[in-house]
């Protein structure tokens, strides 16, 4: 499967935020999406997740060949800070989905199940959403957007804020989970994106630019990126 | 000095003028014909410094003169307080007030945060010219309009001049006061003028203003003209305090730094507030599937907000149908007069009904403990998910509404037949069936304007000019509808229609319009 984005533009008033982009992601791998402050990655987000419209292009699924149009269920957007419903328990709000999303949910299994591959302890599982910690939250928004299972899966620097355990926990989680869909994952930080992501991708100048990683080091790898994005700070 | 007072005004204006320029992007409609680079184009700038002067000539000149209004205006109504002696009492006793309430030194603005902390200006020369800049405006404002009120009340022009250097010596004295309290005791001279021990102190002072010219005791003319010139003299030998004062920098940091931070913790605080009324306790449960599910789990946890406070005004209004069952009992007498209210005042009702419509705290929880977070899900944002919840959320809110209404209409109803009846018996229907129809229509609407306007953005804050506009609207639209005379028959036929036809509208815009606005604003 392969998402492709072709010609997708973003502007607001005079300024293109986002240049005709044209980028094909493949499923099976991590894509991390790096750029400087401003860069528009939450404006590419939020246009490839229908908050905002775009201004030209577009974007599609293709599958053996075939075109095939991104539905709401395709995309799973995390964000950095946790949203999750705060007056329901952690079990309700998983019940409350599985029921809205009785069809998408394949494989489906009991909710006591999913709680235990999040690693979330018993006594959680009936607590308030409220009262969850900031890391508690963003497993849950991970594990919702992981049952549904959708295709393309936008992750807005969703692991800034955890704690080192959480945060491995989550690496892991994501590699575990990449098979068959297309995660990009957007990040400041680089050395996060190198070691978890398959493939680095920057956003500068308003298009996507893939950086070829083939005979290079850490160090020059690195180096390398912020060259390029340098380059976009002299435009 | 001089530059000083000339870059805290350019600091000071520059701030205000962005806050036009925001303020008119903001406007709908108009807002959009303004280009985001608004703030650099010249013309705008220009109009918008002109109306950054106007608006300091409001400052100097129309709170002033709305103070005199005000407080003279009252004096009107009280005979001794009429005349020389009378004013003379009561402009002492308020100036006393105003010295410590209103003290421009020690007002955490914005703007004396951005020059003192951020940028570094010298806290000293910043404090004294901008000091010395508002006592001008008082010396101007109150030259001017003591002057005149002065004059009408029957004083000397001589007196009429002491006044604006007795309110500038006495606001001089206060500030020169606080600023050694300071240095002896480390008591920040900003915490003043909003404490218990103020506000006793203005009750007081406000009795001692009007209630001793009730009561036929007012100040000799002798006595305040003495109190006034001591004033003066206490404010000139004051100002060599304010300018050998050395610590004015730690005293802005106490004044500023704290309010900006209290800023945020006040948003928190809104945000947790909200989170708080959810009820927690493992009895409520829901044996719904879905969207029934969410919408009774929702209903539920905020009993407190919604359910508990329409019981709470439908026992008040139970309580005050048998006071006036009771009084009607006591005072034959008062039932022909409640009898021609209650057939001539129905108009009146309206804004009972939006006062106690639940609709807009039901929609601020809505947002903050839920669309907040689910509105970032993709099977939140489907349409039939949002005309779903919406239909199960307008019931919710509808029948909260209508348990106050109904105890309402009911009440009054049965007091018109108490207090005498009406020959027109279709009165009674129109009473039981207006009043509820007043609290829907309220109900449908700020459902309807939440649905079409989200006013909300991640952060929680209101956003949304529209929506201000609109909610204004319908405070002034509730207020006008009072005025209009017609009998309870007429305007209660007309309220049913009129409801009928806005919950139609309502229905189809949403049906048309809400996939496409209900969502978080970026």
């Amino acid at each position: 499967m392969k998402f492709v984005i072709e010609n997708l533009s973003k502007c607001y008033e005079k300024k293109e935020v986002l240049k005709r982009i044209d980028f094909t992601f493949e499923s099976g791998r991590i894509y991390g999406l790096l750029g400087r402050n401003g860069a528009g990655k939450t404006t590419l987000f939020n246009c490839l997740n229908r908050d905002i419209k775009v201004d030209g292009g577009g974007f599609w699924l293709e599958e053996g060949g075939r075109k095939k149009e991104v539905t709401p269920e395709d995309i799973g957007y995390v964000l950095s800070t946790p949203t999750v419903p705060e007056f329901l328990t952690g079990r309700e709000f998983l019940k409350f989905f599985m029921d809205i999303n009785e069809k998408s949910i394949g494989n489906r299994k009991s909710i006591d199940e999913y709680f235990d591959f999040m690693n979330i302890s018993r006594e959680d599982r009936d607590r308030l959403l409220k009262d969850y910690s900031h890391g508690m939250k963003n497993k849950m928004q991970m594990l919702v957007n992981m049952m549904a299972e959708p295709n393309v899966l936008l992750l807005d620097e969703p692991l800034t804020s955890l704690d080192v355990v959480v945060a491995e926990e989550m690496k892991q989680m994501l590699r575990a989970m990449k098979e068959d869909r297309i995660t990009i994952f957007s990040t400041h930080i680089m050395d996060l994106a190198l070691d978890l992501c398959d493939e680095i991708v920057l956003l500068h100048g308003g298009v996507l630019e893939r950086i070829d990683r083939r005979d290079l080091g850490g160090k020059e790898f690195k180096e390398k990126i912020i060259a390029a994005l340098r380059e976009e700070g002299n435009v | 000095m001089y530059k000083t007072l000339q870059i805290s005004f350019a600091l000071k204006n520059t701030y205000r003028v962005n806050s036009i320029l925001y303020a008119l992007k903001q406007i709908p409609l108009l807002g959009k014909l303004f280009p985001e680079t608004l703030y650099s184009v010249k013309e705008l700038k220009i109009f918008a410094n002109i109306l950054s002067a106007l608006w300091e000539v409001v400052l100097a000149f129309g709170g002033k003169l709305l103070y005199f209004l005000i407080f003279f205006g009252i004096a009107q109504g009280i005979p001794e307080a009429r005349g020389r002696e009378g004013f003379l009492h009561i402009l002492v006793c308020l100036t006393v007030i105003g010295s410590f309430v209103n003290v421009y030194m020690f007002e955490p603005d914005r703007d004396k945060y951005y020059a003192v902390i951020l940028m570094r200006m010298n806290a000293a020369e910043y404090a004294l010219v901008n000091y010395g800049y508002a006592m001008l405006k008082v010396l101007l404002g109150f030259g001017v309009l003591g002057t005149l009120f002065g004059l009408s009340s029957g004083l000397s022009v001589t007196q009429c001049l002491l006044i604006p250097f007795f309110v500038a010596g006495m606001k001089t004295s206060v500030v020169a006061w606080r600023l050694r309290r300071y240095e002896k005791t480390g008591i920040s001279p900003g915490e003043n003028g909003k404490d218990v021990k103020s506000w006793i102190a203005i009750i007081v002072l406000l009795a001692a203003a009007y209630g001793l010219p009730l009561a036929g005791i007012v100040l000799s003319e002798a006595v305040s003209i003495g109190f006034m010139i001591l004033g003066i003299v206490i404010g000139i030998m004051s100002v060599n305090k304010l300018l050998r004062f050395s610590r004015y920098r730690e005293v802005y940091r106490r004044i500023l730094v704290d309010p900006e931070r209290q800023k945020e913790i006040v948003m928190q605080a809104i945000t947790e507030q909200s989170r708080n009324v959810i009820t927690t306790g493992t009895n409520i449960v829901s044996k719904r599937a879905g969207f029934e599910y969410l919408n009774e789990l929702f209903v539920k946890r905020h009993q407190r907000i919604l359910w508990n406070s329409a019981i709470k005004v439908a026992i008040t209004c139970v309580v005050m149908f048998f006071t006036l069952i009771l009084t009607f009992y006591v005072e034959p007498s008062t039932k022909a007069t409640a009898n021609e209210v209650i057939l001539t005042f129905l108009p009146s009702f309206v804004i009972v009904m939006y006062a106690i419509n639940r609709g807009p705290g039901f929609t601020r929880a809505l947002f903050v403990n839920c669309d907040h977070s689910l509105l970032t899900y993709s099977f939140y944002k489907q349409p039939r998910s949002i005309l779903r919840l919406f239909q199960l959320r307008l019931w919710e809110l509808i029948k909260i509404n209508l348990l106050p209404a109904v105890v309402i209409g009911l009440s009054l109803a049965a007091l018109l037949w108490v207090s005498g009846g009406t020959l027109q018996s279709m009165n009674y229907l129109v009473l039981i069936v207006a009043i509820p129809c007043m609290s829907i229509f309220f109900s449908v609407h700020n459902l309807t304007i939440y649905y079409l306007l989200q006013p909300y953005n991640a952060g929680t804050e209101i956003k949304s000019a529209t929506y201000q506009i609109v909610t204004s609207l319908t405070y002034l639209g509730s207020l006008f509808v009072m005025d209009i005379k017609l009998s309870t028959l007429q305007f209660g036929v007309m309220t049913i229609v009129f409801c009928a036809g806005y919950c139609v509208v309502a229905s189809i815009l949403i049906y048309l319009l809400a996939p496409r606005t209900f969502k978080i604003r970026m």
